[in-house]
């Protein structure tokens, strides 16, 4: 397929899905609809950031600070601004956030960068604890004015259009194969001439506005916020989780690995609850292992070459029980030792 | 401030720093051999410690059989999980930041899996039992026996544990492996036992730790991921890879936060220890004990 | 798997009705062994008494944390008296609704400790379910993400587990808070201190909004009162090691020690206050000392005289006796805590009251709610606004293995000792 019709195919999948998104609260429950604001919201934050980490392979557990940020942001001004004015701030100032954040610390590969990040997110929920403490003398902030559900519902569900729109767009730039390069060979990237400081404290921004704008949406429906819920770790977790198994470089990846878990995770809260964290952990282990391009790139070539691997194994374990190996291996030697006096 | 509130002030740095120290070993072997950066550590530490709390309560196993045995069941159950978990992703790599990004995922599900199977098995309840709690008075000090136990057993492994890298041959080969892994395959070090056998150390390190913890602490599911957390940042002090690093960075850390919390409050402290850690790890990657010998 | 509980035939046995109860009763079974009994006998107290009564059950919703860090507080202070009240009342024929006896069908499931999916559970369970009554979550947290719904869906609420000026300056009319909030809780600690020759206090809390509420009100109590506040420290929760902050305390030897702290700092701060041989007059620690728990790890002996939040026990009527028996009967040996079980027991007997006064009209049964003084286990209650002004501010200690009531006298069980070195 050339690349103008890729680009057709994957809009009009996209208009498809906001299609059938947008209809949803009119037909269905309550419930459902709220199960499909947290879908929403992990398609909107797992695409945004495997739009970067996905591309340049730095992995990043700073997602919960940009949403706390937002969150705050939300907390704070809601009263005084309009809705679309407060989402936009929290987006910008996330942004911010993640500009400072990332001139300090994107020279660092790898390992010192995911636990950095993760750091760093740690260190900005202590730094808005004690201020909140010392200056204004509260801890968490009550969210008196709210807006209606169904608005909440359409902002999350733009601001996940809006990330994948983004995913598609970008990897068709040159800022995308920049991304990319950097994820393939830095330091060749480099030489050739990417700008790439610039490029990933860009790439950095991004994800962390659609993570900013996201927490900002979202705060409204807790009421009562205060550091330890908006910026626990396991929004990015998860976010992190979603992301890797449903294929970190691909596109809809993440799009059907959060819309698996949200089911997954509502069907098995019911019955048992400890089992989906569980099997999470495992998906991500076996998808590591034997997945590495995670669900979006499973073909049925993927499951030709499982069945393949795995009749390969079990031959070879039968030839080692009957013993057949170590013959072979004593024939061979036989072979090779006679071969010096050819 | 007395002298004798300057010792204890001290000593219970010490204390709090030889557990820091024992879980950063154990973590810092995984990272400096295997280039692991296994962050589900707390995770077996917990488990260490809901085992003795197991064999106390259910079978009347004193804590300190307990020690010994959580070594060796975390140890078996190192091996084991490297063998199902790493040792593919150590043939299906192609670089090693790609193996080193998958073991921090695999890790990471590790992480998880462990917590909610604990979970789901024991409950979320606050645990705890009464061990050796009455006081002992050094001089003018007094500490509580179990402490001063803990203070004792973690210098004891982490002393072992120097001594087996420094003196036996074992450690030697690990050493080796450490600063030139092509180099010492060629001189004949098996890394296919060498790597799940130190893997296993590690663990069996941090379920000593959680035994050690159970008896002056309470126990639930979710204590692992801070000490996972502290153990991050007495390695990054210390300098990845480096044994005696570990130790003294662990150490440290535990008196600094004992100054800190005297001084300040608490909450300050959770602050600076963040603000340390990041400062450390971008102006000077390598470690504070470390000379300047590996890249970040 | 969703319950099915919202196409009820009316007053048939068809097949659909039968296979929704059943899909009620599987959606109970909880992997914890002693609800999971529970459940179960409340599953089959629904199911097989159904043959004899005509009417319809009565549906009552709520979600609990029984995963996750809220599992801890939930599992001892309030799930386990929903399960009780139901089975009690199933075992009586069923709930009195305005003279009819009618089973109660209790819809509930696991809010993982996770707000989002706590606001979620409860919309469905008030909006598209439409159960009959309500029953609330864990913690102010989730209190607070509820509670706004709650008064939309026009549902009343009485927590007992929530506790903040925040959540009554909401004036939410549909939602009542039965724990005495800080400034009682406070007032009553600072008269009983003063009137026992207190000098000094020493303080330390929680770097959250129970801890900075109960610092704030306890310096307005201690404004005149004479008495000196010689430190005042606050920690993040989930802090490892207290010994440095306790020595420093120490050193300056107040008579008395406050600690706004929950049950695992309550726990380490007790044990390491022995450690470091830190022995006031007077030692209080909020949260968690009401909880079995608290006397099974420091021992009884070790609890002796340890002060803290605690407004009831079994000597405080003979209501309360029959309760805590049955509570200790059912859940094998588990005991309720002293404070906030006492309270959602006391809620659920108004609740009680109310549907049988007033049917299961929820504007009705609110208006009740607000309007009357209640008789309940721990005494008279009635509110202001949302706050439960019936109960005064108590302070407990434990006394050979039980926490006692001993300030203010009018509801005390036992006197004030002086406190034993650890």
């Amino acid at each position: 397929m050339s690349s103008r019709q890729l680009l057709i195919r994957d809009l009009l999948v996209l208009l498809a899905f906001a299609g059938w998104a947008l209809a949803l609260p009119a037909y269905a429950s309550d419930f459902v609809t709220a199960m499909a604001l947290t879908c929403l919201m992990y398609v909107a934050l797992s695409s945004s950031w495997g739009l970067f980490c996905g591309s340049t392979r730095y992995l990043s557990l700073a997602t919960s600070a940009f949403f706390g940020v937002g969150a705050y942001t939300t907390a704070l001004l809601l009263a005084d601004l309009g809705w679309v004015q407060t989402i936009a701030l929290g987006a910008g100032l996330a942004m911010l956030v993640a500009l400072v954040m990332g001139a300090a610390v994107l020279h660092l590969r790898g390992t010192y960068f995911a636990v950095l990040t993760f750091g760093m997110t740690e260190l900005i929920m202590h730094a808005v604890t004690y201020f909140e403490k010392k200056v204004t003398g509260t801890v968490g902030r009550v969210l008196t004015v709210v807006p209606d559900n169904h608005v909440i519902y359409l902002t999350v569900l733009a601001l996940a259009v809006l990330a994948v729109v983004v995913s598609i767009v970008v990897r068709r730039t040159r800022f995308g194969l920049a991304l990319m390069g950097i994820g393939a060979d830095e330091q060749r990237a480099q030489t050739l001439g990417v700008n790439t400081r610039l490029v990933k404290i860009a790439g950095f921004a991004l994800t962390a506005g659609f993570a900013g704008a996201v927490g900002a949406a979202m705060a409204v429906r807790w009421t009562y916020i205060d550091p330890h819920t908006v910026f626990n770790p396991f929004i990015g977790f998860q976010t992190v989780l979603i992301t890797l198994i449903g294929g970190v470089m691909t596109l809809w990846g993440p799009l059907l690995a959060a819309i698996i878990f949200s089911v997954l995770a509502e069907s098995l809260r019911l019955q048992f609850p400890q089992i989906y964290l569980m099997s999470l952990g495992l998906l991500l282990i076996l998808s590591v292992l034997y997945l590495p391009g995670g669900l979006a790139s499973l073909r049925w070539e993927t499951f030709k070459a499982w069945w393949y691997d795995t009749r390969d194994w079990a031959k070879d374990l039968k030839r080692e029980i009957t013993g057949q190996k170590e013959r072979d291996k004593q024939r061979l030697k036989r072979r090779e030792k006679e071969s010096y006096f050819v | 401030m007395s002298a004798t509130a300057w010792l204890e002030l001290i000593a219970s740095g010490l204390i709090t720093g030889g557990i820091y120290a024992l879980i950063a070993l154990g973590l810092n072997l995984q990272y400096g051999l295997m280039r692991i950066l296994n962050i589900a550590h707390g995770e077996f530490l917990m488990l260490g410690a809901y085992l003795t709390w197991l064999a106390h309560t259910q079978l009347a196993l004193s804590p300190l059989v307990m020690v010994p045995l959580s070594f060796a069941a975390m140890m078996v159950l190192g091996v084991a999980i490297h063998f199902l978990c790493f040792r593919r992703l150590t043939a299906t790599s192609p670089n090693l930041d790609v193996f080193e990004a998958r073991g921090l995922m695999v890790a990471f599900g590790l992480m998880f899996l462990v917590q909610n199977l604990v979970s789901w098995q024991w409950g979320g309840d606050l645990r705890g039992y009464d061990y050796l709690t009455e006081p002992v008075k050094l001089g003018e000090a007094q500490f509580a026996a179990n402490k001063l136990l803990v203070l004792g057993l973690a210098l004891l492994f982490s002393g072992a544990l120097i001594v087996l890298m420094r003196q036996t041959l074992l450690g030697k080969g690990v050493r080796a492996l450490m600063q030139s892994p092509v180099g010492a395959q060629l001189m004949g070090i098996d890394t296919k036992t060498l790597h799940p056998l130190i893997f296993g150390i590690g663990l069996g390190l941090s379920g000593v730790a959680g035994a050690l913890l159970s008896m002056a602490y309470t126990i639930t599911p979710y204590m692992g991921q801070p000490y996972t957390v502290t153990a991050l940042i007495v390695i990054t002090l210390g300098g990845f890879g480096s044994m005696g690093g570990a130790l003294i960075g662990g150490l440290m850390l535990g008196v600094i936060e004992a100054f800190g919390m005297h001084f300040t409050n608490p909450s300050l402290k959770a602050l600076l220890s963040y603000a340390v850690f990041i400062a450390v790890l971008i102006l000077r990657p390598e470690g504070l004990l470390t000379r300047k010998t590996r890249k970040a | 798997m969703t319950p099915k509980s919202n196409k009820m035939p009316d007053k048939s046995f068809s097949a659909d009705f039968y296979i929704s109860l059943f899909g009620e009763f599987m959606v109970q079974l909880t992997k914890r062994k002693l609800l999971q009994n529970a459940a179960a006998t409340v599953g089959a107290a629904t199911f097989a008494p159904h043959l004899l009564a005509q009417a319809k059950p009565v549906r009552i919703g709520y979600a609990m944390a029984r995963t996750g860090p809220w599992t801890g507080g939930a599992q001892v202070s309030q799930e386990p008296n929903y399960l009780l009240w139901a089975e009690q009342q199933n075992a009586a024929g069923g709930l009195n609704v305005k003279g009819e006896r009618r089973m109660i069908e209790l819809i509930s499931s696991d809010d993982r400790s996770d707000i989002e999916t706590c606001v979620r559970t409860y919309e469905k369970l008030m909006g598209s379910d439409k159960v009959d009554l309500v029953l609330p979550p864990w913690g102010s947290n989730a209190n607070f993400a509820v509670a706004p719904l709650a008064n939309r869906f026009g549902y009343p609420f009485l927590a007992p587990t929530a506790l903040s000026k925040k959540l009554i300056e909401m004036k939410l009319p549909y939602f009542f808070l039965m724990l005495q909030q800080p400034k009682p809780m406070c007032d009553a600690l600072v008269d009983m201190l003063k009137a026992n020759g207190v000098r000094s206090v020493a303080l330390i809390y929680v770097d959250d909004l129970f801890g900075l509420e109960n610092y704030a009100a306890l310096k307005v109590a201690l404004q005149g009162s004479g008495i000196n506040l010689v430190e005042e420290k606050s920690y993040p929760s989930g802090v490892k090691d207290l010994s440095p902050v306790l020595r420093s305390i120490k050193d300056k030897n107040p008579d008395a020690f406050v600690g706004f702290t929950y049950p695992p700092d309550t726990i380490l701060a007790s044990k390491q206050a022995k450690e470091v041989g830190f022995n006031p007059k007077y030692f209080y620690a909020s949260v968690g000392t009401a909880f079995q728990l608290y006397r099974n790890v420091m021992t009884p002996a070790g609890a002796e005289g340890v002060l803290g939040m605690g407004s009831w026990n079994s000597k405080t009527s003979a209501g309360a006796k029959a309760y805590f028996d049955a509570h200790t009967k059912k859940f094998g040996g588990k005991e309720p805590d002293r404070w906030a079980s006492g309270a959602c027991w006391a809620a659920l007997e108004i609740l009680t009251n109310a549907v049988a006064k007033n049917g299961l009209n929820r504007k009705a049964i609110r208006d009740y709610v607000a309007s009357t003084t209640h008789k309940t286990i721990l005494g008279d209650i009635k509110f202001d606004g949302s706050e439960n002004v019936g109960t005064p501010g108590t302070v407990s200690q434990w006394q050979k293995g039980e926490f006692e009531v001993v300030w203010p006298q009018k509801v005390a069980t036992a006197k004030l000792i002086a406190k034993p070195a650890w």
